[in-house]
């Protein structure tokens, strides 16, 4: 059984007033399995926060189906194991961090009693807000609010968690505190669904990810495939490169890019030590020999250029 | 169900509005005691004459501030359902294991029951003084405390119908305001009033249509004070009065007009959804 399974998702917005529609996602199919990270990346209005809020039956698609645990998302009870942080969520600001807590941990189905309690000690300590959990929330900062709601979204112990943003606002310590926090869920078999910008971040931490564009699903598949370095080396000399050494180089590799100090080759190790041969040659000295890799970043900038460009 | 219903009540107590309700409450509650302190002072009266005293003073009370607390519950109430409704906090709600009628009817609820609450604290402290000072006892005046939670109720389906449509606290308010200050009064009066200016058969059908369509706060003030009174009330028919042209209380009718809005809350169970999806707080 899959935890998340969508098929054939197709969402359009109409504009009240006007006949304009927006295809906020266009025949949306995947799954994400039990134990997964799973993050959604995309550009501002891809439909990442669209997708979510059909899969919390929040709204409703135009088209297709969507099932949690396998029980169809549009019936309440698929929500009994699943905690959700909003992107720019409000909690009642007459609230206390504790009063939230406990709030919205019984609107999930915890019951009232000692155990809440120390379950929300025990999410308040490890968002490091234990001495605000007395103050009415209306006074907490961006980034308490958003430990505030990850604290929200952990409460009662899910089986399935939607981030959306999770770490929007929250400072660099803060950041690195939940991934620790979500490295620490996945271990214990829980999934996590997140969105986010902060494509270093993803990396670090996601297994598998999606890119969406317009609606589109533009890519797939393991963080790992995804970013897997490519034949592409950069060798950097002492002394700048002659003309007569330029040939030699193309002459074991005609594609190398060959720079005042540097040579690009992107036909492997073999071409490269074979570069490498040919300068220590010449007597030439190495700086440094570098292995490109892919930065999800890059591949993210790449994809969505060449998305947009078809 | 129980932890929304409980978090309106946190959500009521936090409105400053709250603080000025209360004041209200307590300045008539002090006026009261005022009143009846005079009145014993001019010697000991015969309990039928402390009857008709507690009688006069009740549905006077009554007469006068009907309207006014449940305008005044309304004003307090009435942005439950839009703050409920705004971008960040329905989403959150949405995602719990709660179905969405369950949601609307427990902020319903919450609201009610506080409503309710502060009419057993209003009421109920008036009732006691009255009672403590006179010596006359009669529960008919505790009644008024169903009948004015039901005539809120009545009214708030209308706010959370508007609240729902439009989003807006200001807007619940201002349509609650023409209804139970211009409305309702026009129209129990139409007959005495606009049918001596307009002679045209449809005008007169449309009012009469909306007389028997809308809510009307009023008839509950009219069922409280009449039990208080001790009149005769015809629960189940209505039976014109034809020298004013008001009608006799009638339980009956009111209780239709509530299943009206019963009904109409149901149609809202099945565009609570669909509103939502549509809106752009999505
Ligand atoms: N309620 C709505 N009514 C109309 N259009 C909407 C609504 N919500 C979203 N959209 C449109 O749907 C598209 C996708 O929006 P969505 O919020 O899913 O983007 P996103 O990927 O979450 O973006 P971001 O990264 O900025 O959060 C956008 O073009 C947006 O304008
Ligand atoms: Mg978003």
């Amino acid at each position: 059984m899959h935890v998340i399974e969508t098929q054939n998702l197709y969402k359009e917005y109409t504009q009240k007033f006007s006949k304009q529609k927006v295809n906020a996602l266009n025949d949306f199919t995947f799954n994400v399995e039990q134990g997964e990270i799973f993050g959604l990346l995309g550009p501002n209005g891809a439909g990442k926060t669209t997708l979510i809020k059909i899969l919390l039956a929040i709204t409703f698609p135009t088209n297709g189906s969507a099932k949690l645990f396998g029980t169809d998302v549009r019936n309440y009870k698929a929500k009994t194991k699943v905690g959700y942080l909003p992107e720019n969520h409000k909690f009642p600001s007459y609230l206390t961090g504790e009063q939230v807590l406990s709030y919205y941990g019984q609107l999930s189905g915890m019951k009232a009693g000692a155990d809440m309690t120390k379950r929300i000690d025990e999410m308040l300590g490890l968002m490091n807000l234990t001495q605000w959990r007395k103050t009415k929330i209306k006074k907490y900062s961006k980034g308490m609010m958003q430990k505030l709601g990850l604290a929200q979204s952990m409460l009662s112990d899910p089986d399935l968690i939607f981030l959306d943003e999770p770490t929007d606002g929250v400072d660099p310590i803060g950041r690195k505190e939940i991934r620790d926090i979500l490295a620490q869920i996945k271990s214990r078999g829980k999934t996590i669904f997140l969105n986010s910008h902060l494509l270093s971040e993803v990396e670090m931490i996601c297994d598998r990810v999606a890119i969406l564009n317009k609606g589109d699903l533009i890519k797939e598949g393991n963080v790992d495939d995804l970013t897997k370095a490519e034949n592409i080396f950069a060798v950097h000399t002492v002394e700048p490169i002659s003309m007569e050494i330029k040939q030699k180089v193309l002459a074991v590799d005609a594609n190398a890019g060959i720079g005042e100090k540097e040579i690009n080759t992107e036909t492997g190790t073999a071409s490269l030590n074979k570069i490498i041969d040919v300068l220590r040659n010449c007597n030439i000295n190495i700086l440094s020999v570098n292995q490109k890799t892919n930065t999800l970043e890059e591949l993210f900038i790449n994809v969505i250029k060449k998305d947009n460009t078809n | 169900m129980l932890t929304i219903i409980q978090n309106t009540f946190r959500e009521a107590l936090a409105k400053k509005i709250f603080i000025g309700y209360y004041i209200f409450y307590a300045i008539v509650i002090l006026i009261m005691i005022f009143l009846v302190n005079m009145d014993s002072v001019e010697g000991v009266m015969s309990l039928a004459d402390s009857k008709m005293l507690v009688q006069q003073v009740e549905t006077g009370f009554l007469t006068i501030s009907w309207n006014l607390i449940i305008f005044f519950s309304l004003i307090s109430t009435a942005s439950f359902i839009p703050s409920m409704l705004e971008k960040g906090t329905i989403d959150l709600l949405i995602s719990k294991p709660i179905s969405r009628p369950m949601i609307l009817f427990s902020k319903f609820l919450g609201a009610v029951l506080f409503v309710f609450l502060s009419m057993v604290f209003l009421l109920g402290s008036m009732w006691l003084i009255l009672s403590l000072k006179s010596g006359y006892w009669d529960p008919m005046f505790l009644l008024s405390i169903l009948w004015i939670t039901l005539a809120f109720a009545t009214m708030y389906s209308i706010v959370v119908i508007i609240g729902l449509t439009t989003q807006s606290t200001v807007v619940a308010i201002l349509v609650n305001f023409f209804l139970i200050f211009v409305l309702c009064p026009l129209l129990s009066t139409r007959e005495g009033v606009v049918f001596t200016l307009v002679s045209n058969e449809t005008v007169k059908f449309i009012f009469d249509f909306l007389y028997y369509l809308l809510p009307k706060p009023g008839e509950f003030r009219d069922i409280a004070t009449s039990m208080i009174n001790g009149d005769q009330i015809n629960m189940w028919k209505s039976t014109a009065n034809a020298e004013t042209g008001l009608f006799t209380v009638s339980c009956f009718r009111q209780l239709a007009l509530f299943c009206l809005c019963l009904l109409l809350w149901r149609i809202l169970y099945f565009t609570f959804p669909k509103k939502i999806t549509n809106n752009n707080y999505q």
